[in-house]
This record gives C-alpha cells, structure tokens and sequence, in this order.
C-alpha cells in the first residue's frame, strides 16, 4: 500500500514537472515601436524631490515618426526606474518579457488615446521609494496588449532622470513607544530576578 | 491525545528522599512523567511543556516577523539584495552563541529563568524595528532579535527534565514543532497585521512599523506566564532545590568538558544544521521567493509562505513521535535509520524545488519538502536526550547552535546578494542537506550500536555509558544518582526485536 502511494506521488511530482517546463510564446519589449509618443517630465523644483509632497509636469504627445497610431486605445503612463536604481536590486530588473518585466511597477495615470498633446500634474505618491526615476508612456490597443511606447529619457537611460527621496515613515509617538515598553521589559526581569533571590533566601534560613 | 510510554510499568515509583510528592500523571523513578497528555494543563509537567512552547513560539514570530514584509520594508529603507542576504544571516547568526550559552545556562540556573531572561531581554530588538531608518538598523535589529530563538534549547532542556526517556522524542518534538510554527504563523500574521493598519489609514511605510508592536508584545508577556506559572524541575525550581541541597550545583568545567568531548553531539550538531538550518533559511526566502518569481501580491506571498512553517504543527511532533516508535521496536538503532532516511529525503526534494518552473508544482512540492525536514528536526531531538546525561544541556545548546551555523553558512554561500538566482540556491541547498546527513551513519553507542553496527561484544550496559561522565571521587560523593536513575529508565533504548546481548 504504502508502495502505491509512493509510486502515485513520483508519477505526480513527474507530470508537474513536464507542466511547468511548457513554453508558451510571449510578448517582448523589444517589439514594441520606440519613440512612438513623445514624452516629457519636469520637476516642480530643483533637487531632490520628496515623496508626497514634490510634483511631476508630465506631457505626452503623438511623435512623428509613429507608425502604429490607428491601433492606440489607451494609454499608460508610469514611473520607471532608472539603470543606478536597479543595480543589486533582483526585484526591480528589467526584462524584454513584458509579464516578467519589474523596471516599471508604479503607475501616474490611465487615459484614452487622444489625438491633441496631454498633461498631468503627478504628485509623487508616499510609497514612492528612494531613488532614480523617468517617466515612460505605453501605447495599449484594444485587446490590453502594448504596442509602442515614448519615455522622458534616451534610450539608454542616462538623461533628464530625476530623483526622489521617500518619506521614512517613522514618527516621534512610535520611537517613544518602543522605549517605553523596552524599559517596561527589561524592568520586569529585574523585578523577578530580585524575587526569586528574596524567596531563595527566605527557604534558605528555614 | 495521550502517548503512552511502557516506562510507568517497568520502572519504579520511588519515593524521593525528601518529602513524598504525587503527580497528576504516571512518573518514573526521576519523577519525570511517563506519559504526554496534550490536552492537560497538569501542573508541573504539561504545564511546563504549554508555557515552554509558547514562548518559543513567541520568539519565532519575533525573529522572522520582517521577511514577510520584506517588499515593503526594503522599499522604505532602499535595501539591496545584499543588505537584506546580510539581515538574514545575521537573523540566526546571533542565535549559535547565544544557544550554547543557554546550554550552560539551563544546567546551572534552570530552563524558567534562563529563558524568560533572554526573552524579555530581546524584546528591546523588536520595539525599536519600528524605529530603523536605514540597512545597518535594519540588520542590527535582526540580529539581535534573533538572539530570542536559542530559548529553543530551554524549551528542550525543559522538555527532557519534565518526560521519561520513552515520551522524551515526541515532548520535545511536539513542543520543538508547536514553537517552530511560529516561523510559518508569522508569514500569515504580519501581513494580516500590516493591512488591518494601512486600512485604518496609516501610510504603508509607517504601518509595518506599527506592526512590529504586536510580536513584541506577545513575546514580553510569554516571558511573563513562564516566570509566574512555570517550575524547572517535577519536584520544584532550581534555586529551592539548590538551597535545600536536593539538587547538587554542577561544576561549570566538568559539564562543559564532557559535553564537547561527546564526538555525537558535533555530529548531531552538524546533521542539524541540514535540517534546521534548512528551515530557517527557508523562512528567512520563502515569502520573497514567491512574491518575485511568480508575480504574486504580499498577501497571497506569505499565505504560501507560511504553509511552510505551518506544517511543523504535525511535521516535527511526528518526527518524534516516530522516533518513539521505532525505538520501541528496534531501540537506538532505529531512531537512527529512521532520522538519517528522513532527512536525507528531505534534501532530494529540496534540490527538486529549485528546479520547478511552475507555481503549483512549486507549492506541492514545498509542502512534501517541509514535512520531512520538519520531520527530520523532530528525529534529531529524539536521539539527543541520550548522548549525555550530566551535559545534556552542552549537547542540546551544541546541537541548536549547529541548526543556526547550518543556516548562516547556507544563506552566506547561495542565498547573499545576487551571485546565484534564488532557485539555484534552493537546489544547491538540498545537495548540501543529503552530503550533510552522511555523518550520522557515524553515530554509534556501545551500549545499544549504530546504524551498521551492533551493541558492542565488550557487553557495555546503559549504566557503564552514563557513569562514564563521573569520577570515582564524584561518585563517592553521590553526585552521579541523577545519572544513574537515568540509566536504568534508558534501558527500553535496547528495543523489542533485537536479540540484545544482555536481555
């Protein structure tokens, strides 16, 4: 009996196996039409810019050089890490695999595609980490599926970046907190501690 | 749920030399109980085994209670991958040091005192994580919070001083697994926590800080039920027992000397830190491992997570209750196969969980995965109550701190920085833990055998191995008694079946 069900969980672990080595066509990056929109993101201040509190001129509007305009639906604009901010960082890699793809995780704005130049006023959110940004605008048709995209940089992500400094989430009522029931703690041990050694000597001059 | 040991039959109920003293459950010539009742809170013995486990528990939650919220925390303080490979190393480095100590510490001052100290004293660590604002904080509150899980070797000390020898491998593994649960209870806890806060309207980077509160609460007032309702030994606490002269203050050398000098207990050390290790550096990546690979949210990250850890609430019991079990048929011998199997099984499925592509596959496997390492755990603790019996604190902290070296040398060569993608890390850990396993084959007691090897011909009995440990001048001043009551009770050690030279 046990024999089964040894041989049923191998012939289980063997089918998972050739399940999860199924390849499946995806769509890449790298397909995409670059420079379709034409994409600017100016700072409200010089400096570093701080989350929740600092803000992003943004614009995007059709470029010349587009080809693919008559399949544009909506479009997606994020915030987008930059080279410097991903390094050491697994979490935030760039891949051509646009599913798999973590450079992009945090969205400004969703709009329908509109013929005439568009412009939001972004304020950084609070969440916003620490770090390098630009601003990228994708082309959606349809079905969900990007089709081009325009960013505030070049190609190799090296210019018109902008810098934000997250909020550290800390506050004075938490810092208190934690000393006082630290204190309370450390305390309490003492307190037992002369107990026990209060109680020992009284059993002992029984 | 009862287990019942054959102890209560064979061994005597002698009354102790001072007054005579009656029980709520069956004991033995020590005192120790005979049988586990899980559902009584029976003064001194389950109720020992309840505060013990739940303490451990506690620390548990406390020392893995950041990587569950790693996505956000290391957004907050702009941690790389090294800083957080740094912060999890130093999450169980703390720990090696501190639980040979608590070894030592639990043989001088008893397992009450010694463990709510270190309890409320690493409770500090887990308040000011609300505070860190940068990666040097952020490891350093790891660390020292980590300190907290060597009350595993208390909890163990605690375990084998209150159960006799034929209930000693499920007590320890039970309450060992019931406190290891906390590493998967703390996946489910925290993000359960952090939401509940962000949704009462906190911003996401203060509410995981408000959420490190709730651990340490848990584990100051876990600290407090054990000092105010615990007892170190059945007939009473050290400091009663020194002062009335019951119990003989050890020599702080001798019992460290013969602990180091035991090769088993290097050996168990180093098996350990294949199984154990295992475990935690799994909880330390396991949330994180999801979250990233399979594109799944924080929630859904640490419910999966947290299967893992749960699993020890019947993976590690049943290791040692099966340890029990086969040692009631084939004594020694068969705890040793049967832990050496286990874990190494444990390993190939380890080396298999790396190389899954898929998020189910992955899930079913992890599962299968973590109830044999679990199990492997709780086979460890059924062997190590025997190897010493004067140092079995040294074995038990030697044996713990061996579970956390086997982690921080696992997490510093696969799991830092980016070098290898966190799969491969798993599948190397795995070959690792069955290479890792080997040396128990190498453990053998004369007086009962080894894996490949019978009792010895010289006809060693239980009380020759035990006495060992004493000097005739120790022995002629009667401080070996405790060792040789032990003795007696460990003769079921011999098993059923074997034709045992001396039975």
């Amino acid at each position: 009996m046990a024999i089964h069900k040894i041989f049923f969980a191998s012939l289980l672990i063997c089918l998972l196996f050739q399940i999860s080595h199924g390849a499946t066509k995806e769509r890449l990056f790298s397909d995409l039409e670059k420079g379709a929109l034409e994409v600017t993101a100016t700072p409200s201040r010089e400096g570093v810019l701080d989350a929740g509190i600092d803000k992003l001129s943004i614009t995007w509007k059709l470029s010349s050089t587009a080809t693919k305009e008559a399949e544009f639906t909506t479009i997606k604009v994020k915030l987008c890490y930059a080279p410097v901010s991903q390094v050491d960082r697994p979490w935030r890699k760039t891949e051509n695999e646009l599913f798999k793809d973590k450079s992009c995780p945090h969205k400004i704005i969703t709009r329908p595609y509109d013929k005439s130049p568009q412009s939001f006023e972004y304020t950084l959110e609070r969440d916003i980490p620490t770090g390098t940004y630009f601003v990228r605008a994708y082309a959606v048709d349809a079905k969900g599926h990007e089709v081009a995209f325009g960013q505030s940089t070049d190609e190799a992500k090296s210019t018109k970046l902008f810098s934000v400094q997250a909020i550290s989430g800390r506050h004075k009522s938490l810092d208190i907190a934690s000393v006082c029931f630290s204190v309370f703690s450390v305390l309490a041990l003492l307190v037992f501690f002369v107990n026990e050694k209060r109680k020992a000597k009284i059993e002992q001059s029984k | 749920m009862d287990i019942e040991g054959r102890g209560g039959e064979s061994g005597t109920t002698a009354t102790t030399t001072a007054t005579r003293r009656r029980f709520a459950l069956p004991v033995d010539a020590e005192n120790k109980s005979t049988t586990f009742r899980l559902f009584s809170v029976a003064k001194p013995h389950m109720r020992a085994f309840h505060l013990s486990w739940f303490q451990f528990f506690c620390c548990f939650v406390s020392t893995f209670a950041a990587p569950p919220l790693l996505p956000i925390i290391r957004e907050n303080l702009n941690l790389t991958a090294t800083d957080i490979g740094n912060a999890g190393i130093a999450s169980v480095s703390g720990s090696v040091f501190a639980r040979i100590v608590m070894g030592t510490a639990c043989d001088l001052f008893g397992p009450r005192l010694a463990s709510a100290a270190l309890t409320l004293s690493t409770a500090p660590a887990v308040y000011f994580t609300a505070g860190i604002k940068s990666p040097i904080g952020f490891i350093m509150v790891r660390f020292f919070a980590g300190f907290s899980l060597a009350t595993f070797v208390s909890t163990q000390f605690w375990m084998s001083s209150m159960f006799s020898g034929p209930v000693v491998g499920s007590a320890n593994g039970i309450a060992a697994g019931w406190g290891n649960l906390g590493g998967g209870a703390t996946q489910l806890i925290m993000p359960l926590v952090f939401s509940v806060i962000q949704q009462m309207g906190a911003a996401k980077f203060t509410a995981w800080r408000i959420a490190f509160f709730i651990p340490g609460l848990f584990q100051t007032f876990s600290a407090f039920a054990v000092l105010l309702f615990g007892q170190d030994l059945p007939d009473g606490d050290y400091w009663a027992m020194h002062k009335a002269g019951e119990k003989e203050k050890d020599k702080v050398g001798k019992v460290i000397k013969h602990g180091i000098t035991n090769y088993r207990g290097w050996i168990t050390a180093l098996a350990y830190g294949y199984c154990f290790g295992v475990e935690l550096t799994i909880d330390n990546i396991i949330a994180e491992y999801f979250f990233d690979r399979f594109h799944l949210d924080l929630k859904t990250a640490g419910i999966i997570a947290a299967s893992f850890g749960l699993a020890n609430f019947f993976a590690r019991p049943g290791g040692g209750i099966l340890s029990d079990l086969m040692a009631r048929r084939f004594g020694m011998r068969g705890r040793l196969w049967s832990w050496w199997i286990i874990q190494t099984l444990g390993g190939v499925l380890c080396a298999s969980l790396g190389q899954i592509d898929s998020l189910t596959g992955s899930i079913v496997v992890m599962l299968i995965f973590s109830v044999f390492v679990q199990a492997s755990c709780g086979l460890t603790f059924g062997v190590v109550p025997f190897i010493s019996r004067r140092s079995l604190g040294v074995i038990s902290g030697m044996t713990g701190a061996g579970g956390n070296v086997g982690a921080v040398l696992t997490q510093l060569i696969f799991f830092k920085g980016s070098k290898y993608s966190k799969e491969t890390g798993i599948t190397l850990m795995g070959i690792m833990s069955i290479a890792c396993s080997l040396p128990i084959c190498l453990i053998y007691f004369p007086q009962w055998g080894g894996m490949f090897c019978g009792p010895s011909s010289k006809k060693v009995t239980e009380e020759d191995y035990y006495l060992a440990e004493w000097s005739s001048k120790e022995k002629a001043n009667n401080l070996h008694l405790g060792s040789q009551k032990f003795a007696e009770t460990s003769v079921s050690e011999r098993g059923r079946a074997t034709t045992h030279p001396q039975t």
